[in-house]
């Protein structure tokens, strides 16, 4: 369904994204890892156009959606939420779900419809009780999952969570797992995420693509990159000794 | 912050204690408002007119600024050019009240379009600036072409509004309570479009424009959509007050008016729709009682400003609102 072909985007002299392809089928759940400063969330950011290329084509369902605006990426069924939470503090949950069903159901949807998709996802993500919270009294990890709620309220085909799980106890990490893979199987999203905890993308993840310097040093299953010797090399340093 | 997080209620939850006092308190001030021509002076009649106009062009404004998140500088400019056309249509043109006033309000929205679909694209402080020059330069036309406007000497003889049927409009008090009418039917139609959808979607712009692209909202129509309502409104009473005050000059429509009304919304309460309006009321009264001693007038102002936003950054509503939960 999104097939990023020969993406490359330069910050002055630093290439941040080098020539980097994959792509991603309907219904998987695909890392992107790589030590900081790898480039994975400037490729994000190119696929959801936060961020125009300087090279390279970003194809989403065969469509060309290479530098289109964040909104018309958006409405194209691509949601998101990023690395530093971005929520709107002054609204409750339930108003902050609410942006996002409205904006996917149109202005003139009926009140019950929006008030019903709210809820599910509300229910879903086990923000029921919050639901007339301010935003700004939330916990940064309740933030982030109204971020999620909210990108789900948009009905997305393709879900990029950037680094979702940074902050959370190993506990808190599984039952997002769960989630995930429970947004995945039921209702059908594909997801790619960024994410240095590996206990997630290893639980998680049927493919993870490796990025270093920029570029994709490996592709492959969990299985296979946890024994990858250019993966090892790139996050310990090449020729280190084994102990 | 903390004390705050035990007191998670909706925070647009009421300005007074119930509904029903909040209900009675708005039928007694209408009431107030619509009898006025029985009981006082026609200056106080007038004074409470051009409050009135006020209140409209910031209930408007608030709509850019409160919701939408745009500071802008220009209110006079859209205000000076409603009354102004309205004003050389009817004079040098002859047509009726009723007729330039939707031309000359539909031009004010094409101007705003004009301006706004360019200017938006800048942010925050860029934008705020970009629109002070156009206050300006709408200034500045005003004042120099003398042959269209009148320019120092000022445009005259505007007359009233022609009668409906056995309803004139000569005397101050009916052109008072055109005013008024036009006023609760602008701030209905306001309450209702920032209660509406399009109202959240505003909100969440103005919170943050990034996050709300992202989730699929094309935030420059928004921002343009807040852009020209704001300046329809301020066109609108513009208009209302050329064939009220019968007179216009040049320096009623300065940068003055445009910084007034920015104020008027922040001492209010921006963001609140009705908190812009109580400004309106309170900072046009001041004013008037300092007319005394117009030296003191600005400095006294200045000094209210700076302590409202000192100690209570939202405004009069902010301050009610705090003294309402104690």
């Amino acid at each position: 369904m999104l097939k990023v072909t020969g993406l490359t985007k330069s910050f002055g002299k630093l290439i941040a994204v080098n020539d980097l392809s994959f792509t991603v089928n309907e219904g998987e759940r695909v890392a992107i890892i790589g030590p900081n400063g790898a480039g994975k969330t400037t490729t994000l950011n190119l696929i959801t156009g936060h961020l125009k290329p300087d090279k390279g084509v970003v194809e989403f369902y065969a469509k060309n959606i290479t530098g289109l605006k964040p909104y018309k990426i958006c409405r194209a069924g691509i949601g998101r939420t990023f690395q530093i939470v971005r929520a709107f503090p002054d609204f409750t949950v339930f108003e902050h779900v609410l942006v996002g069903a409205i904006s996917r159901y149109g202005l003139r949807a009926p009140t019950d419809l929006l008030k019903r998709q709210v809820e599910d996802v509300l229910e879903k993500l086990g923000l029921n009780a919050k639901k007339n919270t301010l935003v700004r009294n939330l916990t940064i990890v309740d933030k982030k999952r109204v971020e999620l709620a909210t990108a789900l309220a948009l009905k997305p085909k393709l879900l990029l969570l950037d680094e979702l799980m940074a902050g959370l106890n190993p506990a808190e990490v599984d039952e997002h797992v769960e989630l995930l893979r429970r947004i995945n199987e039921e209702d059908g999203i594909t997801l790619i995420i960024v994410e240095h905890v590996m206990r997630a993308v290893m639980k998680l993840c049927n493919r993870i693509i490796v990025m270093h310097y920029g570029k994709k040093i490996a592709e492959g299953t969990p299985a296979e990159i946890a024994t990858n010797k250019a993966v090892i090399e790139a996050y310990l340093g090449e020729g280190v000794p084994y102990a | 912050m903390l004390r705050n997080n035990r007191n998670n209620e909706h925070p647009e939850k009421g300005l007074f204690y119930s509904k029903t006092i909040r209900f009675l308190s708005i039928i007694i001030i209408l009431i107030i408002l619509a009898t006025l021509p029985l009981y006082a002076s026609s200056y106080v009649i007038f004074v409470t007119a051009i409050a009135l106009l006020y209140a409209m062009v910031v209930a408007g404004y608030d709509v850019l600024l409160g919701y939408t998140g745009q500071l802008s500088f220009c209110q006079g400019a859209f205000y000076g050019i409603g009354a102004y056309l309205s004003a050389i249509l009817t004079v040098k043109y002859g047509w009726s009240f009723w007729q330039a006033l939707p031309i000359s309000v539909l031009f004010v929205g094409l101007v705003s379009v004009i301006i706004g679909y360019p200017a938006l694209r800048l942010r925050g402080a860029y934008f705020a600036v970009t629109t002070f020059y156009l206050a300006h330069f709408v200034y500045l036309i005003l004042l120099n072409e003398v042959a269209i406007t009148g320019g120092p000497l000022g445009f005259r003889g505007i007359r009233p509004p022609e009668p409906i049927g056995p309803i004139s409009f000569e005397s101050i008090e009916s052109g008072y309570i055109l005013i008024l009418f036009s006023f609760i039917i602008v701030y209905f139609l306001l309450r209702k479009f920032v209660n509406s959808n399009v109202g959240i979607i505003l909100k969440s712009i103005a919170q943050d424009d990034i996050l709300a692209e992202s989730i699929g909202i094309n935030a420059a129509v928004y921002k343009l959509l807040a852009f020209v309502v704001s300046a329809i409104i301020a066109g609108y009473a513009g208009v209302l007050f050329a064939h009220f005050f019968r007179l216009l000059h040049p320096t009623t429509f300065s940068w003055f008016l445009s910084e007034m009304v920015v104020i008027i919304t922040l001492v209010g309460g921006a963001g609140t729709l009705i908190g812009p309006v109580l400004g309106a009321g309170i900072v046009i009264f001041i004013l008037e009682f300092l007319r005394f001693a117009p030296e003191v007038r600005y400095v006294g102002w200045a000094i209210a400003l700076i302590a409202v936003l000192m100690f209570e950054p939202k405004g009069l509503i902010g301050l009610i609102r705090r003294m309402r939960r104690g």
